[in-house]
């Protein structure tokens, strides 16, 4: 039977590591160079890299306090603020597109003109990508020693020196995990913003975008764009890594749809 | 008017806690069983928990002041050191810690972090983190639980010192009764939320007002039925043995006999007088200078000398007594 | 058994399955159906909505010989609430008009181009918020209101219903559009290829074209 079970899972791992590989081995190296020097590439990165910032500034900022706030009190309706919390997670994301223009849309709930512009390309990927941010920044401030907190009230500290000061450093590692989560989350974002921010060069088309723009009529330049994104991916994935290792999350992150 | 001056009801899981206490610059331990709500007491005085009643320090009432308002030098049962700030930071953290390192001895750790300190280094750190503030009360939880008997010793003695250099009235919770007779000039035991007695450590031991307090104060307690006769009382143990008394009861009671006043010898004694049960040996525990040997029912200590004279060995029958003056009884 | 898997331009999604209901139909931009046939895609009918695509296929030897079967003319739509006042497909010059249209190199999008160069527009250009993949989409972004206007096929307008109104455009600037289909040669059903592609180039077949506003080679 382990020998079974050893097959299988070499297979599977195969199967997981075959579609990157074969990125990388299907052009040359200098090749994937070259087409990343391509005009829509560049573009793309550029676009990529600033609405990425962006929009996980809007996360970090909006997203902090937002976690603290559920990680230690208990309020009505603090289940239900988890389940929104979480809610982008379990949303397809043609639906989030489809749902931030019927929100902020010119003929939506909020008339806006944030469709097709730039600012609309960081809604839809902090949308989507704030709930990796929040779970995890959750479970972070959750698993800071409640003693610790009694501790600093006892020596004077008001509220909010007890979270700059006490709770904000001694989660920082779990905050840290959650931001390179969000943010591979966020690089890679595609349905919420095809719909809402559309696709154009230079002003909205991001890295993903470009790739389905690219690839039936230039494939080695979608490939090129490719590699760059599993080169993102991976090193974040190892940033995420190294920083959880510094941190245990607790299992005692509140009931919720998915856990 | 007190310098402290408490009158609590909190709810806990099982049972209410309901203490009245008033201490001047004194320290006060509250001893008793886990559960017994004696943490609660401390978090209470700290505004950590919520309490109907009053807490009153030097005339001025906390109870409608969260806790970072309050006065207060707490010193937690682990500790709850910063382990992201050094020493220097951990203990300035409430305010500059003027010289309160020099004063515990620990300004040569300023730079290290929590983790590379020993327990008793820790426990200096985290009594110096409390006393920067100067508060106006001290509260320590446990504060020797965490250190190995040999630290224990020593830092008992030290401790002991500090608190009464100074002069602030302090709570010290603890589940022994040792440390509670070493650090506080009075003792109230807390069972089940109330304060069964209240007074020194020797008042406890020579009038224990209930066998659990006997018991924590380290005396054997045995159950039986009193009768009077003449200026005596006759308590007739649950195994048959009689024993004599000179306290005054009647009807179902606990006496109550103390490890030290009970001699050990090989025969049993010719005065009536004396009290004594003869019986097997069933352990032999050597505790610092002293041996502790438990004859049938009754645990005897003994010095060490005593012992290796009598050639003690489990298993063997030896004789032990006590007088009657020395059979404490407690109605039940 | 498995259907017959049409591959065709987005455009033909409303009269295809009414000549004939039972196969598969895939619908999407020209140029990332014939990507996916190159790559293998089990298509047995392709149809494209430019010649390009199919001529592209056949000279690689992947496809049978390409047959025109209909024709079409582009439109400008615009919401049916018309929020940037748009009167003819001049106004489209004007600064800030959020402009809708196909990506380069899907046929709608190369057409759109064409055309603006032939009416000596390509200005508008600069108003463009999105390239789109396929028609349908640029159709459902202006119909959505919010784009302000979009370049599509006549024959997109009628499915959009009231949602948008219609721009003719000048008959000298619209670009040929020619629909040409052919038979993958590695079609999984060469009988029912044979026949669905007789039934589009049958007189039922250009009837219905002919009833969506197809024009008729």
């Amino acid at each position: 039977m382990r020998v079974a079970f050893a097959v299988i899972a070499a297979l599977a791992l195969a199967f997981l590591a075959l579609p990157v590989v074969a990125i990388f081995l299907r052009v040359s190296p200098a090749t994937l160079v070259r087409e990343l020097g391509d005009p829509v590439a560049r573009d793309a990165l550029v676009v990529s890299l600033r609405t990425s910032a962006l929009a996980q500034l809007l996360v970090v900022v909006l997203g902090t306090p937002t976690a603290y706030l559920l990680a230690t009190r208990r309020f009505r309706g603090r289940s239900m603020a988890l389940t929104l919390v979480e809610l982008p997670l379990v949303l397809p994301p043609a639906v989030a597109g489809i749902g931030l223009l019927a929100a902020f849309g010119r003929s939506g709930l909020l008339s806006t003109s944030l469709a097709f512009t730039q600012s609309a390309v960081v809604l839809a990927v902090a949308f989507v990508a704030a709930p990796f941010y929040v779970r995890t920044a959750v479970a972070a401030f959750e698993g800071v020693d409640a003693t610790l907190v009694d501790a600093a009230r006892t020596l004077g500290a008001r509220p909010w020196r007890v979270f700059a000061r006490i709770a904000l450093p001694l989660a920082a590692s779990g905050l840290g995990a959650g931001l390179a989560l969000s943010f591979a989350r966020g690089l890679g974002e595609f349905g919420a913003t095809i719909m809402f921010a559309g696709s154009l060069q230079r002003v909205t088309q991001t890295l993903p975008l470009a790739i389905y723009a690219e690839f039936a009529q230039s494939f080695d330049v979608a490939l090129a764009i490719g590699a760059l994104l599993v080169a993102f991916s991976f090193t974040l994935l190892l940033a995420v890594k190294w920083l959880r290792s510094d941190w245990i999350s607790p299992s005692r992150f509140a009931p919720s749809v998915s856990s | 008017m007190a310098a402290l001056r408490l009158d609590l009801s909190v709810a806990l899981r099982t049972f209410r806690l309901q203490l009245a206490l008033e201490t001047e610059r004194e320290t006060v331990a509250i001893v008793g069983p886990s559960g017994a709500g004696k943490s609660t007491v401390l978090r209470a005085v700290a505004g950590l928990v919520k309490a109907a009643g009053t807490v009153e320090v030097n005339g001025r009432d906390w109870s409608s002041l969260a806790p970072e308002r309050r006065s207060v030098g707490f010193v937690f049962q682990d500790y709850a050191l910063f382990p992201h700030l050094s020493v220097r930071g951990n203990v300035a953290f409430g305010g500059p810690p003027g010289d309160v390192l020099e004063r515990l001895g620990i300004e040569h750790l300023a730079q290290a972090r929590p983790r590379e300190l020993s327990g008793g280094e820790r426990q200096r750190v985290a009594l110096a983190r409390a006393l920067a503030r100067r508060p106006e009360v001290l509260l320590l939880d446990e504060p020797l639980a965490a250190l190995d008997p040999h630290t224990r010793d020593t830092v008992r003695v030290e401790l002991r010192a500090t608190l009464r250099e100074l002069g602030l009235p302090t709570l010290v919770v603890t589940h022994d009764f040792v440390d509670a007779a070493a650090l506080a000039e009075r003792v109230g035991v807390l069972v089940d939320g109330r304060m069964v007695q209240m007074g020194r450590a020797d008042e406890l031991i020579a009038s224990p007002a209930t066998p659990f307090v006997a018991r924590f104060a380290g005396g054997n307690v045995l159950h039986g039925r009193a009768r009077r006769l003449g200026t005596l009382t006759s308590v007739e143990l649950s195994d048959r043995t009689v024993v004599t008394s000179t306290d005054a009861a009647q009807g179902d009671v606990a006496a109550i006999v103390y490890p030290w006043e009970v001699t050990l010898a090989r025969t049993p004694p010719t005065d009536s007088a004396q009290n004594h049960v003869r019986a097997v040996v069933s352990s032999v525990v050597p505790v610092a200078n002293r041996v502790r040997v438990t004859v049938g029912t009754v645990t005897a200590e003994v010095t060490a000398e005593s012992a290796r004279r009598l050639q003690i060995k489990e298993g063997e029958v030896l004789v032990a007594t006590w007088k009657a003056t020395a059979t404490r009884l407690v109605a039940l | 058994m498995s259907l017959l898997a049409v591959f065709a331009a987005a455009s033909l999604t409303a009269v295809f399955p009414g000549i004939d209901r039972a196969p598969r139909f895939q619908f999407g931009g020209s140029d990332q159906l014939a990507f996916q046939i190159r790559q293998g895609a089990p298509a047995d009918v392709f149809a494209s909505a430019s010649p390009k695509y199919v001529q592209q296929l056949h000279a690689r030897g992947l496809c049978s010989k390409p047959k025109v079967f209909a024709t079409n003319t582009l439109v400008l739509i615009v919401p049916r609430a018309n929020p940037a006042h748009i009167r003819s497909v001049y106004d489209l010059r004007r600064r800030g008009i959020k402009l809708v249209v196909g990506a380069p190199g899907v046929p709608i999008g190369d057409y759109t181009r064409t055309l603006l160069t032939r009416l000596h527009l390509r200005s508008a250009l600069s108003n463009v918020v999105s390239d789109e993949t396929d028609v349908k989409l640029v159709v459902a972004k202006v119909a959505l209101g919010e784009a302000d206007a979009g370049f599509v096929y006549r024959t997109d307008v009628k499915p959009a219903g009231k949602r948008v109104i219609q721009f003719a455009l000048p008959v000298r600037a619209q670009p040929t559009v020619k629909y040409e289909l052919c038979v993958p040669t590695k079609r999984k059903h060469p009988q029912l290829a044979a026949r669905f592609v007789r039934e589009v180039l049958s007189k039922r077949g250009r009837a219905a074209l002919k009833a969506a506003g197809f024009g008729l080679p």
